[in-house]
């Protein structure tokens, strides 16, 4: 694989998304009065409760939980269906198409772009201010390593989970309909709006069974894990490495059968 | 030329707006698939509020059913804001495309031409589900039914949609002025999901800043008091109607200057 | 005849972000800024009357746009005094837009999922016509070209040519003073093309409608206009009739022989016996350009039969696209 054609279109979404100076501003606006209503509301239910602990979560556990899933959120978020479907429906598909690169990981690299840019731009940030608030909840140690894999690992599955959802664009018209439809489902699904220690017995083993838990509720219980046993540790990347394999084999498969059907239809 | 007096406006605002139905009517799947996005989000919305109220039953000195009462009161406010100016969305990529200079062209008020063109038929199944849940927390909270109480909610209803609107006209009229501004209207529609909590939750520093800076406090909350605890009522909720109306008027002028100041891009 | 559009030295200036290349360049942008002024359109003055088809040229980006911007209302001047029908457009959009028509190139105004017909009820009630009006002007509409197979036809399913034309329909509907079009045989067919200028003339002829046309293709300016007006930079360059424009440069025609033997070594050879002439080979002919105001085309065809068996000949007048390329070029002296 020759690295650098993959680095320029990095280097490319780079450049690009440094062009909007304010859009940063406004990003950090809008993150930190997320930051204050999700403290202030869970703060408030905490001490409603009249417990320290809840479902085995204290209040720090809980907002990091939740503070660090919006940013993972805003970190992975690369409007992958958005830009299939548009491509799709503007028919500039045909010209990606046509590049020796493969499209799956065309419009991967051109977001990675991005992807550098808000991770330091944002999720760093974030991660450094909920840290420091929560004064040592979050154990820095080995798990660091950990979690940083466990976010690769989940990167991969929300890709492929969105080019799964964005090859659907081929055969509807509806892009904002279908892509409202993975949101949803994928953040409540997830975890990532509530904690997933929060849901009642049934829903959460049910939820526990599905890919989804991979992409925010993984990386975050490694991270916040006191002290993880290794077999634990392992039990959890290894589901994730697993739905990963299982994602992207769906997704690369999805994508032939259906580009076949436009080929033959002639699009 | 004839004066363009109201009756004027409305005649041509059904006309249009038919026009649009009549679009949308030919592009089906869409429009099943969009409806079922949108009942989804409701719903997923619901259930993590219900996730969270199995845990604790009261919030902040709030009731299960009081902020129940105030979720479906944010959800039928927000209604007309997504049926008759979701073409606000779409601003961003007119005017960057240039498309929008087609609008400057007609005989007739700019802002009201553009916001006629959509009406998202989609905002009805919200409003469904967000009566459905007023009602049901109405009757459980033993509120009275008389002819004045349901005056009084309409018209704090209709207050709660004006500031609502006026957020997202000023919040889309920033890419007048902005390159990708649409990081300033996802800002203003995360508002929406903050509406749901009362502003009792923060500290009085940021209780005057959601009230006075970001008006988060006036999509529900404060309107919604009126009706709720009708005992303790601050001045704020009664002044909410004319502040509803004030900050309509100033969206709209900024709207409209931005439009004004628009040159279009390219030829 | 009284003046519908009168522009008096109107300025247009717009601010420009200078980016810096490269991604440190991007990162210094994120801190500083610098921008430049350019101007679009500088110091441009005329007067067009009513009924008239005046040519808007110039190249790509020389300043037609922001200008027929800024007499629609959508601009305002940075300096200057424009106005349309005694109207100050940019003060009164809606005023004046009433009285004006558009057709912006490729960008279609009507409403793309829904039949033509549709689009003009809907065009009828905005601009409120009265009932008769609409109907004689559909009435005009039908004798001027087969528009029954396009009232009911869903925009999007048209054809490019059928969208313009319709496009094109649809502005002229409310009978306005004034019909800006803006490239409106872009991408067409030949036929096509015809068609559109038929029917461009005949509604200028019947309802004594301003035309500003702003076009690349000289077809157009042959077939509809009696003036143009070129600028370029934002500066005007020319403001006369097309008549004059072809005297511009001098009354150029080319004159066009065919002889035995090789044509390159004989055209340089006459270039020689002929120093007022440009002339030049290709395959078939020698093109010698003759400048009248210097020697007459018939002079030289003599003194170049009395040197060569001349087995054919041709006689081109110098076409308006020539003339138009010249001035893009070099200017007017």
């Amino acid at each position: 694989m020759n690295l650098k054609k993959y680095l320029t279109l990095t280097r490319a979404g780079m450049i690009e998304a440094l062009q909007f100076r304010l859009s940063f501003v406004i990003i950090a606006v809008g993150n930190v009065l997320y930051l204050i209503v999700v403290y202030f509301l869970w703060k408030s239910i905490y001490a409603s409760a009249g417990t320290d602990i809840v479902n085995g979560m204290t209040f720090s556990d809980t907002l990091i939980y939740l503070v660090l899933a919006t940013a993972l959120f805003n970190f992975m978020e690369m409007y992958t269906v958005w830009e299939i479907g548009r491509n799709i429906q503007s028919g500039k598909i045909v010209l990606d198409l046509l590049k020796p690169i493969e499209y799956r990981k065309y419009l991967f690299w051109s977001y990675s772009g991005s992807f550098v840019m808000q991770f330091f731009l944002t999720f760093l940030p974030t991660f450094l201010i909920v840290a420091a608030v929560t004064h040592g909840t979050i154990p820095l140690g080995i798990n660091l390593l950990y979690f940083i894999v466990s976010v690769i690992l989940a990167v991969s599955i929300n890709y492929s989970i969105d080019y799964i959802v964005g090859t659907i664009c081929l055969y509807t018209e509806s892009i904002w309909g279908i892509n409202i439809m993975k949101q949803v489902i994928v953040l409540l699904l997830s975890g990532a709006t509530v904690p997933i220690a929060f849901f009642p017995e049934g829903l959460k083993q049910f939820v526990l069974h599905l890919p989804f838990q991979s992409i925010y509720n993984a990386p975050l219980t490694i991270l916040l894990a006191k002290d993880p046993a290794p077999e634990s540790v392992l039990r959890t990347l290894g589901t994730q490495l697993f739905w990963s394999l299982v994602m992207m084999i769906i997704s690369k498969l999805f994508w032939k059968v259906s580009l076949r059907r436009i080929t033959v239809n002639g699009g | 030329m004839k004066k363009k007096n109201l009756r004027f406006y409305i005649r041509i605002y059904f006309k249009i707006l038919a026009q649009d139905l009549k679009s949308k009517m030919s592009y089906r799947a869409d429009f099943i698939i969009s409806t079922i996005g949108m009942i989804l989000t409701n719903v997923s919305g619901f259930i993590g509020f219900w996730i969270l109220f199995r845990n604790f039953p009261s919030i902040n000195g709030w009731s299960y059913h009081e902020m129940l009462f105030l979720y479906g009161f944010s959800l039928v406010a927000l209604t007309p804001v997504q049926c008759f100016f979701d073409n606000n969305w779409n601003l961003r990529g007119n005017v960057y495309s240039g498309d929008f200079i087609k609008y400057c062209f007609r005989p007739i008020n700019l802002f009201f031409y553009y916001q006629s063109e959509v009406f998202d038929i989609k905002g009805l199944g919200q409003l469904a589900f967000g009566l459905g849940t007023l009602i049901y927390a109405w009757i459980k909270l033993g509120l009275a039914v008389t002819p004045l109480m349901l005056l009084k909610t309409l018209v704090f209803l209709l207050t709660a949609s004006l500031i609502m609107i006026a957020m997202q006209n000023a919040a889309a009229a920033a890419c007048f002025w902005i390159e990708n501004s649409f990081y300033v209207l996802d800002l203003a529609m995360r508002f929406k999901e903050y509406a749901k909590y009362p502003v009792t939750i923060f500290s009085p520093v940021f209780r005057f800043i959601f009230t006075f800076i970001f008006p988060i406090a006036f999509i529900a909350y404060y309107p919604s008091l009126v009706i709720l605890r009708p005992d303790e009522v601050p001045v704020l909720s009664w002044l909410s109607p004319v502040i509803g109306i004030v900050f309509f008027y100033v969206s709209y002028k900024i709207w409209m200057r931005g439009a004004t100041r628009y040159s279009g891009t390219g030829s | 005849m009284s003046a519908i559009i009168e522009i008096k030295n109107v300025t247009k200036e717009f601010k420009v972000l200078n980016r810096r290349e490269g991604l440190k360049g991007s990162l210094r942008d994120l801190f500083s800024r610098d921008y430049k002024t350019v101007r679009a359109v500088d110091n441009i003055s005329m007067t067009i009357e009513q009924g008239e088809i005046v040519g808007y040229l110039g190249p790509n980006g020389a300043g037609k746009s922001t200008t027929i911007k800024m007499m629609t209302g959508v601009l305002e001047p940075t300096s200057g005094e424009i106005l349309i029908g005694g109207v100050v457009p940019y003060q009164n959009r809606t005023k004046n837009a009433q009285e004006i028509g558009v057709v912006f190139g490729q960008r279609s105004q009507l409403w793309w999922a829904l039949p033509l017909i549709e689009s003009f009820r809907i065009l009828k009630d905005i601009y409120q016509i009265t009932d008769a009006d609409y109907e004689g002007m559909l009435k005009l509409y039908r004798s001027l070209v087969d528009i029954e197979p396009l009232l009911h036809k869903p925009v999007r399913q048209m054809s490019l040519g059928q969208r313009t034309l319709s496009d094109i329909l649809a502005a002229f509907l409310h009978n306005p003073k004034i019909v800006f079009l803006d490239e409106p045989t872009i991408g067409l067919d030949v036929s096509m093309k015809a068609k559109i200028r038929t029917l461009i003339h005949a509604l200028n002829r019947e309802k004594h409608t301003t035309v500003i046309l702003t076009t690349h293709d000289m077809g157009d300016v042959d077939a509809l206009c009696q003036r143009i007006v070129i600028i370029d930079k934002g500066k005007m360059l020319y403001d006369n009739d097309i008549e004059h424009l072809k005297g511009f440069f001098g009354a150029y025609r080319t004159l066009k022989i065919r002889v035995d033997g090789d044509l390159k070594a004989q055209a340089e050879e006459i270039g020689k016996a002929l120093p007022d002439c440009a002339v030049s080979a290709d395959e078939d002919w020698i093109s010698v350009l003759v400048n009248e105001e210097k020697q007459k085309v018939m002079d030289v065809l003599a003194q170049l039969q009395k040197t060569h068996r001349i087995r054919d000949m041709q006689l081109e007048e110098i076409s308006t696209e020539e003339v138009i390329k010249k001035i893009y070029e070099e200017g007017v002296q």
